[in-house]
């Protein structure tokens, strides 16, 4: 059985994750639930679980208030929340599981599951530490990125050292800009549609590069060249687009 | 032999010496054997005529004919009149022979020779003289007489003589035996014929002068070429009368001798004086350069004309003599005059190089005919020696021949001078053009640098409506962007609310509370078709608002489990149908009075109020009000970081801001915290005042 506890503001919320939990992961037991903040911390000082439902926004606080009141008390969380917009990227950044409100069944078996192993394989609790810290630093340039290794291994690196990043069928290669390559146990579609908005650019199908990288666009031929010395190859159409890109 | 010895030495010493000798009555020779020449001045007796009185022949021979060998001259001699002469000879022959010498008295105009017969009648042997004889006859011949005398006879012989010239030629009698005659006629022929020589070389360089003028003139029509062509003319006629092939031949005008009279004296005035200043006022163009020397030069050209033409006139009355008194007299006149001229236009010379070659031709001709004076003056007296002042001497030639060249170069020099200045004026011209040019050129680019100026104006101003028209767009298009913003703020209802609504009606679903979660789901419904109505709308009547509020309250009271209540107060003086507001404008404060009004730990229950009240003027005002923590203290409370707010409070700061702008109105919101107004309160009141439009 899995100790759990569930924090959300709203009854309804709170409810219905007992609901389903009860219905589909019957190895979670619901130990408590709490209504804001200050409640959650001191229900998970009490009760000392392995597993949080955790609502982000709540009247006196967010989720991440209660990750950094609870630093000490080594437990998994889930984040539930109906809008994840804002710090989507904090929390898909640090591999940290997250549901989205209404809540359906494949999404919370999935994250159950997740957490599941993470508890069995005791795995390190590293990547809370990375979201407070993307969490802190608010609306930055250089993010941390936990990547999940082969083998249940995972690394942290700053965006800004990614040159660029290929596609290898499920996985995806990380060219750090110190030579190093790193094989992220996601597919590359996941790390683009993260990094995309932090001036990565996809030059052709498989790679994308960090602008900041780039050294030379060649104008007579379909390459870009990296500081690094690397050589990508770019589509005519995304040449141009990138150019009006860097133009901007 | 010793007599002839006598004679000989006799007839030198009075030839050379002009010794009054002895008249004696009758030659008495030996004609057999004659000396070869005998002086006959001291037998020849005398009679002169009186001017305009001639005599005839029976009147002479009646005359008394006297001794005066004053008559006679080696040389020329001016009479200043006709010389109409009567001279007698009685010559005895003492040989035993009859015999004949030839008497030689020199070259005169007209000579008759008589010889008395037994009875005293006198027969003319022949006639002879310049004037005389017409062409085709060798005068030269005809010039001694023959004087036969039979053995131990004597005779007497009358000659003739007129001279109507105004030089007298030599007049001197001599007897020459056949031998000594020839000699002398060779000496003389000889003579003749190196002068001959040099007036044919002159003729030839007068020729060429002439040509080279006349030549001139055709290429540049200047009148001074004419003036010295003239001259030269004048000059050619003057000599070639002179050339003769043997004595008084007048070889080239024999046929009509008189032209020596017609022509000698007219044609110095002519050529020295008249065509010099016509020529002078020409070639020095001193009509411009010195008018009064002009008028001058013009007074005496008149007078020479009329001078020639008086001469012409003496002549035509056989006064032959008087042109070669008019003329020394015309000559010594001018003399000095002329010499004035001459300084007078020296002084000239240094602006005017012309006339430097004009003083000096004029000066040695003047100065040749001079010395030619002067130099004839000791041997022949000062009234003789005037005839020299015309007289075709070697100086005179020179003199002549200088003038004509000096003319000329003056000529080619003033040829230069016209082409410096054509080509200097050539030159003016080609600078002139280039200034003009120039000017042309700096007018072009002038205009150029306008055209381009007024361009660029034109540019400016075109650039400067581009950018009104730009700032145009600009404004337009901030418009619609506001619009466009206004529109997304109004349709970004909380995607919190929507999904946390989802999720209840979830758990309804899950907890089989279907008349729950219809009644959930219905006003769900409503105010999500409400809510994309109003966002496509700028303005909503009041009742649409309240009844979207309320909806909204309604979802979110079940959403908190009745924790709290709303009421909705609307003044019964408001015609809510009517009055308009700004669409999805309260909804956000209202969200926030939710939210931030159920947080108080004190108020177990959120209170919401929202009041409409109708103000003076038109303004419509809503307060919502809450019993919550309060605004400044629902900050404080927040430890999200600055960069995680909510976007509620900041859409409602632009909100009033984007709806001012885009409808100027004065939207007027104010959001108070309760505790600054009384501490022992808490919550919010946002008042918001709407003017009515």
């Amino acid at each position: 059985m899995i100790k759990a506890i569930i924090i959300d503001d709203e009854r309804n919320s709170r409810d219905i994750i007992a609901l389903m939990l009860g219905k589909y992961c019957p190895q979670v037991d619901i130990a408590d639930t709490a209504s804001d903040c200050a409640d959650g911390i001191s229900k998970i000082k009490l009760h000392q679980p392995q597993l949080v439902f955790l609502d982000l926004e709540m009247p006196d606080g967010t989720g991440f208030d209660v990750l950094q009141g609870t630093q000490e008390t080594p437990f998994e969380a889930v984040f539930v929340t109906a809008f994840e917009k804002k710090f989507l990227h904090a929390i898909r950044f640090s591999e940290v599981e997250i549901i989205l409100k209404p809540i359906d069944k494949e999404s919370l078996l999935q994250a159950v599951q997740t957490v599941t192993r993470r508890i069995e394989q005791q795995a390190s609790k590293h990547r809370y530490r990375v979201l407070l810290d993307n969490f802190n630093h608010g609306k930055q340039t250089s993010w941390n990125l936990l990547l999940p290794l082969a083998g249940g291994q995972e690394t942290t690196i700053h965006t800004t050292a990614i040159e660029y990043l290929e596609s290898c069928t499920d996985k995806c290669a990380f060219y750090m800009d110190n030579g190093m390559v790193l094989y992220a146990e996601r597919n590359f579609r996941h790390y683009a549609d993260l990094l995309i908005p932090l001036r990565f650019y996809q030059v052709n199908n498989t790679q994308m590069v960090q602008l900041s990288h780039i050294h030379r666009v060649a104008q007579d031929s379909q390459h870009i060249q990296l500081n690094s010395g690397a050589q990508l190859e770019i589509t005519e159409r995304r040449k141009k687009d990138l150019l009006s890109f860097y133009n901007r | 032999m010793n007599r002839i010895c006598f004679l000989l030495l006799y007839v030198c010493y009075s030839t050379s010496t002009f010794a009054q000798l002895p008249a004696e009555d009758t030659l008495t020779l030996d004609l057999g054997a004659p000396p070869p020449s005998v002086d006959l001045r001291s037998y020849i007796y005398s009679l002169e005529a009186q001017e305009d009185q001639p005599l005839s022949l029976q009147q002479a021979a009646s005359r008394r004919f006297t001794h005066d060998p004053q008559l006679f001259h080696t040389d020329k001699r001016n009479n200043g009149r006709d010389h109409d002469l009567w001279l007698k000879l009685h010559v005895r022959n003492t040989g035993l022979k009859d015999s004949s010498l030839t008497l030689f008295t020199g070259w005169h105009d007209y000579m008759y020779w008589y010889a008395a017969a037994a009875d005293g009648t006198y027969t003319l042997l022949s006639q002879t003289g310049l004037m005389l004889d017409k062409g085709g006859v060798e005068r030269w011949e005809r010039y001694g007489f023959p004087v036969r005398v039979p053995a131990g006879q004597t005779r007497t012989f009358l000659l003739h003589i007129v001279n109507k010239s105004y030089d007298e030629n030599a007049l001197m009698p001599v007897l020459y035996n056949a031998l000594q005659y020839e000699r002398f006629r060779n000496e003389q022929l000889s003579t003749y014929r190196g002068e001959a020589v040099v007036i044919q070389v002159l003729l030839g360089m007068l020729l060429v002068f002439l040509s080279i003028a006349v030549i001139n003139y055709i290429q540049l029509p200047d009148r001074s070429y004419l003036y010295f062509a003239a001259y030269i003319l004048g000059l050619i006629l003057f000599f070639a009368l002179r050339l003769e092939s043997k004595p008084y031949q007048l070889s080239v005008f024999h046929h009509w001798p008189m032209l020596k009279y017609y022509w000698d004296i007219p044609a110095l005035l002519f050529c020295f004086y008249l065509m010099y200043v016509l020529f002078g006022n020409a070639f020095l163009n001193l009509r411009e350069r010195y008018p009064y020397m002009e008028q001058v030069f013009s007074i005496v050209a008149a007078s020479t004309g009329g001078i020639i033409i008086i001469c012409f006139y003496c002549i035509a009355r056989e006064r032959y003599h008087l042109p070669g008194i008019i003329y020394s007299y015309v000559y010594l006149g001018t003399l000095l005059p002329l010499l004035m001229v001459f300084v007078a236009l020296a002084r000239r010379s240094r602006h005017h190089p012309l006339v430097r070659f004009f003083l000096f031709g004029s000066l040695c001709f003047y100065l040749a005919c001079l010395g030619s004076f002067l130099m004839q003056i000791r041997p022949l007296g000062l009234i003789s020696a005037l005839g020299e002042l015309s007289a075709p001497s070697m100086l005179m030639i020179a003199g002549v021949l200088l003038q004509a060249m000096f003319f000329l170069a003056g000529l080619s020099y003033r040829n230069k001078l016209a082409h410096l200045e054509r080509t200097k004026t050539q030159e003016m011209l080609i600078k002139q053009l280039n200034k003009n040019k120039e000017l042309q050129r700096k007018l072009n680019e002038q205009l150029e640098e306008l055209v381009k100026e007024q361009t660029s104006e034109i540019l400016r101003r075109k650039q400067e409506l581009e950018e009104q028209r730009q700032i145009q767009l600009d404004i337009e298009y901030d418009k619609k962007l506001t619009e466009i913003e206004l529109k997304a703020i109004r349709a970004q209802i909380n995607p919190h609310f929507i999904f946390n609504c989802l999720n209840s009606i979830q758990l309804f679903v899950m907890q089989r509370d279907y008349e729950y979660a219809q009644k959930y789901l219905s006003d769900f419904s409503y105010l999500i078709r409400k809510t994309l109505d109003f966002s496509r709308r700028n303005f909503i009547s009041l009742t649409d608002e309240i009844t979207y509020l309320n909806t909204y309250l309604g979802l979110e009271k079940m959403r908190f489990e009745n924790k709290m209540e709303y009421d909705i107060r609307v003044d019964p003086t408001i015609n809510t149908t009517e009055l308009e507001v700004p669409a999805m404008l309260l909804q956000p404060y209202v969200e926030n009075a939710v939210k931030y009004g159920m947080t108080n730990p004190d108020q177990p229950i959120g209170r919401l109020t929202i009041h409409f009240r109708q103000l003076a003027g038109d303004m419509l005002e809503c307060v919502i009000e809450d019993n919550g923590i309060g605004i400044n203290r629902s900050k404080e409370l927040r430890t999200l970081p600055k960069h995680h707010q909510s976007s509620g409070m900041e859409i409602s700061s632009n909100r009033a801001e984007l709806l001012n702008k885009m409808y100027n109105t004065g939207i007027h919101i104010e959001i108070i915290d309760k505790s600054v107004r009384n501490f022992t309160e808490s919550g919010t009141i946002v008042r918001i005042l709407i003017p009515q439009l």
